[in-house]
């Protein structure tokens, strides 16, 4: 199965306006994507309207947030459940500094339905590093079973190498890195799953650069893409010289 | 003080000319955490810091900033020094860290 784990809809300030859960959910099933996630940055306010959407599609949909953590390092996290995402959310959205979203430099941020209908729309920028650490989002990410994957390791703003200078030792169920390096990656971390993902920001991004995953059983629940994920670091280990 | 004040300094180098040197520089604000760039610095201040990307172009215009000074002779990208100049920002460079050139800065001040 294609997974493609990093996509931001139009409540995200830097994504633009046509990127609805809609059209995130329908282009993704055009290109042969299996199970997709939405991570707009801190904040799953469009989960709901994107399992609506995946449903219509018969997708497997994962539902988190690219969490910008006091560090300034971009992190996934991402729940099978969406009672979770939203628990996440709130516990987010409870610190999350309100700086008013400048419309010169940003765009909207809309709340919108499955049916690209605007609910609400937020007026302070999401892309504001909350106050909390990279560990504690994993804590919380833990507490509440999601997966916890760093995104973009390698790139050179906003992650975790470019603001730490290294990868923590830690629990993580992935590390994506920039497309182009996984090879390289896999033999620095023979024991971590090496993913790309899309990062998708506008319609022509979405399902660039999924990555293959085995999903055992009918029911893709978050063990499962554990399991498939895990999987992932056989390939490692063969290729390691 | 103004722009051209600070490319007149020593060790700084001034990496585009598109921007207008009569603007004053009302202070220095030195950080490499963005985020609290875009909360806390003031108008018209040089951001001081080593983070050499796109993005501090959009935090420094977005928080009013008169122009950034890069430290540590980090290397600036090129695509950052072509939005610098799409905002009309100037952008520095210099050999030193940003204890030292915030320190050069100061005494411009007298702080």
């Amino acid at each position: 199965m294609l997974a493609d784990l990093h996509n931001h809809s139009c409540l995200s300030p830097c994504a633009s306006l046509e990127m609805s859960p809609g059209l995130i959910a329908r282009t993704a099933a055009a290109k042969g994507i299996g199970l997709i996630a939405l991570t707009d940055h801190n904040s799953t306010r469009n989960c709901p309207a994107f399992r609506d959407a995946c449903k219509r599609y018969n997708l497997t949909p994962l539902f988190g947030m690219e969490i910008t953590t006091t560090e300034e390092c971009h992190v996934l996290t991402l729940f099978d459940d969406l009672d979770a995402a939203m628990e996440m959310n709130r516990w987010i959205a409870a610190v999350q500094p309100r700086i008013p979203l400048n419309l010169d430099y940003y765009s909207d941020q809309p709340v919108v339905d499955a049916d690209d209908n605007i609910i609400e729309l937020l007026t302070y920028f999401l892309g504001q590093a909350v106050p909390h650490s990279l560990e504690s989002v994993r804590r919380q990410t833990r507490l509440l079973g999601g997966l916890f994957i760093p995104s973009h390791i390698n790139r050179h703003s906003f992650s975790v190498e470019s603001q730490l200078g290294f990868l923590p030792p830690g629990d993580y169920d992935a590390i994506e890195v920039v497309p182009g390096t996984v090879d390289a990656y896999r033999r620095r971390y023979p024991d971590l799953p090496v993913i790309t993902a899309s990062d998708s920001h506008c319609p022509e991004q979405i399902g660039t650069w999924p990555f293959h995953i085995h999903l055992e059983g009918q029911g893709h629940d978050i063990a499962a893409i554990r399991r498939g994920l895990m999987n992932l670091t056989l390939n490692n280990l063969s290729s390691t010289p | 003080m103004t722009l051209k004040d600070i490319a007149a300094l020593e060790s700084v180098q001034t990496l585009h000319p598109d921007f207008n040197a009569d603007t004053a520089v009302t202070g220095g604000y030195t950080s490499d955490l963005l985020s609290d760039v875009m909360a806390n610095a003031d108008d018209g201040c040089l951001l001081i810091t080593i983070q050499a990307h796109n993005n501090t172009v959009a935090v420094a215009a977005l928080a009013g900033a008169a122009g950034i000074l890069i430290c540590n002779n980090r290397p600036v990208p090129e695509d950052m020094i072509a939005s610098a100049r799409r905002e009309g920002l100037a952008i520095f460079c210099t050999p030193r860290n940003q204890f030292e050139a915030s320190c050069m800065l100061g005494r411009q001040f007298g702080v």
